[in-house]
């Protein structure tokens, strides 16, 4: 089957990952079969490997691999229940987990050449489950996986009344082989989904004569759903194999239906390279290539932190004031060679650090799925630019406070589905994950459209928590919000599975913190609930412009410069009614910050013709600052303020951060943004 | 080997338990705990930073990391005078923060694992809300400080 395009960029993860276990994997096996037994450790470590192939190959939805790496667990959970069942098997179990092993690497491999697996491993699963019930103890070798097959199918239930129960009629690609085995695979997989399933010819896995008649027949599978019909017709969907399937509604004459465009396509996908895997594989036999290596972080971080270095010792080298009025063409031919070679550098160190946060989202998706499903709600997650990329740090930080904010929208957040409707909201609940680069700091937002928060709830919990600091009349909106990122505060009266033991927001804000976010919650009753988390690209280097005010040296990203220029004429600059300072500049008027008085510096320059003026704009305002004097363009790198600071909110007052200059001086770097903001 | 280590590593935390290095502000010896010192160094340029608590100095670049710098005397509510060269700068972790003291005068590391310890008086007032204990150490009067109250204010969020 054909993969999905946005699971592509987990694709390589993947392959890396598999292949990283497949190889440990061999190597416990050679191990073991040496010592002709399985040491407690490694019958745990090839269960917990299996158990990560099942579930990210799962995840990347290749069937057969997760089936087959299933078979594999399964066999291990037992021996890991009772090793003494090993002495059964032993031969015979080495041989089956090298060929499964042998197996998985060839479809890793076609996964990498075409892009998906095509294989059908279900000879080796039903002789893995004949292996699992000899060491059980259950079942004669000829009756393989009786036990489960009983279970699977439910022949000894009581059929229930027809009227409940949906039949679907199956059938397989022409020349698939082993249809009583896909059969089998396909009613299994639909177990899980109904309560109650019955398939006719019964028990197809058995009875490799019955190929001949589901061929002929079709798969008539008889169903009663425990959600929805349209889940378990998904899920038919999404199997391999399957060339049309037709409801019957217990309708003797079905108008036979074609399988929807997706099995089709996915039909055509799967067929045609199908010839040319195996021969790749057998050419290339565990011979998987990597494109992908993996480095420790903490060399990475010195790789960062040197080019940061070599950024600003190139600064003071070329701007060294000793070189200062010699004329020096060679040298300065040299040091803008040097200057994009540091820039390219940059670039590629910055971009190695770089990952998308569309496997964060993705893995929300799970969690919104599973828990819609058991907490009874319907919600729908979407999720906008998961191509915004962050630092790797930044990335591995947010995992946990997503799923904590994710878990809370949906436990608390999103009402059940009757008190939606009662509420007049649409029934199918919707939580939005965003995703934006504004101005070197990452924005995402997530919003659900459930009940809001209570601030009455929230104050007299507070109240009852004792952990109000000032009288409650005086608490805004705003601060009551801010009251559940307290510590031990939590609104929901039970513990449930997902959220409510009172260290969810808290911990949210902490791991947030730590990677020098913001967190900001905003709601309205019915309305909804909004978590704004703001985080700085932890080190960028940016072009920066050094102006001083008084004694500090400010920089400003030359990004959000528009011009610089000096007032002339007094006409330019006029009052309004506030007597807030405009300059009138081309016939249109921008108001004017002064930095002196922004920030309080002491300065001898503040009339406006003897200071500089410079232009500075963002998405949707422009404004002009006054400061006293241009330095010159400098590339910086920038470092977020100290984490101490944080409570101050520097941000606000229009300040990013700080950058070491040349001579070992801090500079701090001005907030177009925020400047512009406060302006109005 | 791993023992060892450990057992070092503990030996060197035991061996700094219980000894505080003072510092004078005016006339006065204070005391922090050694543990939370990391060094000693002579005032570097301070770069102020506006829309910070007025003890709050600025930043150093402190050797490549940027750390704020506060000043103890303002801290305490008294007045500022100029630095000279017996002035220094503590740096001190705190909650995996690096935090720059600014004192008068260092004096010297004393151990208190056997000297009288008294807490504070309660006062009713503020001005002994950063202090841990009053300790006597050959007749020496030391106002020990208590790290977590002091920085306590910068720490809380809301």
């Amino acid at each position: 089957m054909a993969i999905d395009p946005s699971m592509e960029p987990m694709l390589e993860v993947f392959i890396y990952e598999t292949t990283t276990l497949l190889e440990q994997l061999d190597e416990i096996l050679l191990e073991s079969e040496k010592s002709k037994s399985f040491s407690e450790d490694s019958i745990n470590e090839i269960f917990r490997t299996m158990h990560t192939i099942k579930g990210s190959s799962a995840m990347m939805e290749f069937n057969g691999i997760s089936t087959l790496a299933h078979a594999v667990e399964d066999v291990f959970f037992i021996i890991r229940e009772d090793p003494a069942r090993l002495s059964n098997v032993n031969e015979a179990l080495f041989d089956l987990v090298f060929q499964a092993s042998d197996f998985l690497k060839t479809e890793v491999e076609s996964v990498q050449n075409n892009g998906e697996a095509t294989k059908d491993p279900g000879g080796m699963i039903a002789e893995l489950k004949r292996l699992a019930a000899i060491m059980k103890g259950e079942a004669a070798p000829a009756a393989p996986a009786q036990g489960e097959a009983a279970a699977a199918a439910a022949p000894a239930a009581p059929p229930p009344s027809s009227g409940d129960l949906s039949r679907v009629k199956i059938y397989f690609e022409d020349g698939c082989q082993m249809e009583n085995i896909r059969a089998f695979m396909l009613i299994s997989q639909l177990k899980d989904l109904c309560d109650h399933i019955e398939s006719i010819p019964a028990n197809p896995e058995g009875d490799s004569s019955l190929c001949s008649e589901i061929i002929k027949n079709g798969l008539i599978i008889d169903f009663k759903p425990t959600g929805s019909v349209d889940d378990v017709i998904h899920a038919i969907e999404n199997s391999v194999n399957i060339k049309t399937y037709e409801m019957m509604d217990n309708d003797p004459a079905p108008a036979p239906a074609e399988a929807a465009p997706a099995p089709k396509s996915e039909e055509k996908s799967a067929s045609a390279p199908a010839p040319a895997a195996p021969a790749a594989a057998n050419a290339g036999a565990g011979k998987v290539k990597q494109s992908l290596v993996s480095v420790n972080q903490s060399k990475l971080d010195q790789l960062m932190d040197l080019v940061g270095e070599i950024v600003t010792s190139e600064s003071m080298v070329v701007g060294n004031p000793e070189l200062r009025g010699l004329k020096l063409d060679n040298f300065h031919k040299s040091a803008r060679e040097l200057r994009k070679l540091t820039d390219e550098l940059q670039d590629v160190v910055m971009s190695i650090r770089m990952v998308p946060l569309s496997g964060v989202f993705q893995k929300m998706n799970r969690i919104v799925r599973d828990m819609c499903k058991k907490l009874g709600k319907d919600v729908d997650l979407v999720t906008e630019g998961g191509d915004t990329e962050v630092d790797k740090t930044i990335n591995e930080a947010i995992g946990d406070p997503f799923m904590h904010m994710i878990r809370n929208s949906m436990d608390h957040g999103i009402e059940p589905v009757e008190e939606r409707r009662a509420k007049g909201k649409p029934p199918r609940g919707r939580i939005t994950i965003a995703a934006k680069n504004v101005g070197g700091e990452i924005v995402i937002t997530i919003a659900d459209d459930g009940q809001g928060l209570d601030t009455e709830a929230l104050m007299s919990k507070a109240r009852a928590n004792g952990i109000l600091t000032k009288p409650e009349s005086e608490y805004t909106d705003k601060e009551i919000f801010g009251l559940i990122m307290l510590p031990g505060f939590s609104t929901n009266k039970e513990v449930t599975e997902f959220s409510g033991r009172g260290v969810g927001m808290d911990v949210v804000r902490q791991n947030l913190e730590k990677v020098g976010g913001t967190l900001s919650i905003d709601s309205k009753k019915d309305v909804g609930t909004t978590f704004t988390i703001k985080i700085p690209l932890t080190l960028a280097i940016v072009d920066g412009m050094e102006l001083t005010v008084g004694d500090s040296v400010f920089t400003l990203p030359i990004s959000s410069i528009k011009q610089s220029f000096k007032v002339s004429e007094d006409h330019q600059v006029i009052l309004d009614t506030d007597g807030t300072e405009m300059i009138m500049l081309r016939g249109q008027c921008f108001p004017l910050i002064r930095l002196h008085q922004v920030f309080g510096i002491p300065t001898q320059v503040t009339d406006l013709h003897e200071g500089i003026i410079m232009q500075i704009e963002n998405s949707d305002k422009v404004a002009c600052i006054f400061a006293d004097e241009l330095l010159g363009e400098q590339q910086v790198v920038v470092k977020p303020f100290p984490k101490f600071l944080t409570k101050y909110e520097l941000k606000q007052l229009g300040l990013s951060g700080c950058t070491i200059l040349g001579d070992g001086s801090i500079s701090l770097i001005l907030d177009a943004n925020n400047l512009l903001n406060s302006s109005h | 080997m791993s023992i060892d280590v450990k057992n070092i590593a503990e030996d060197a935390l035991d061996d700094l338990k219980g000894r505080y290095l003072t510092f004078f502000i005016d006339d006065t010896c204070y005391g922090i705990e050694l543990l939370y010192i990391s060094e000693i160094i002579s005032v570097l340029p301070v770069t102020h930073i506006p829309g910070l608590p007025v003890y709050f100095k600025g930043v150093i670049n402190l050797r490549g990391k940027v750390a704020p710098v506060i000043d103890v005397r303002l801290k305490f509510g008294q007045e500022e005078r100029p630095y000279d060269d017996k002035t220094c700068i503590i740096i001190v972790n705190i909650s995996d923060m690096q935090v720059g003291l600014i004192v008068d005068m260092v004096a010297d590391v004393v151990s208190m694992e056997n000297a009288l310890r008294n807490p504070p008086p309660e006062t009713g007032r503020n001005g002994d809300r950063y202090l841990a204990s009053i300790a006597n150490v050959g007749g020496k009067v030391i106002l020990n400080i208590d790290c977590e109250k002091f920085f306590q204010s910068d720490l809380r969020l809301y």
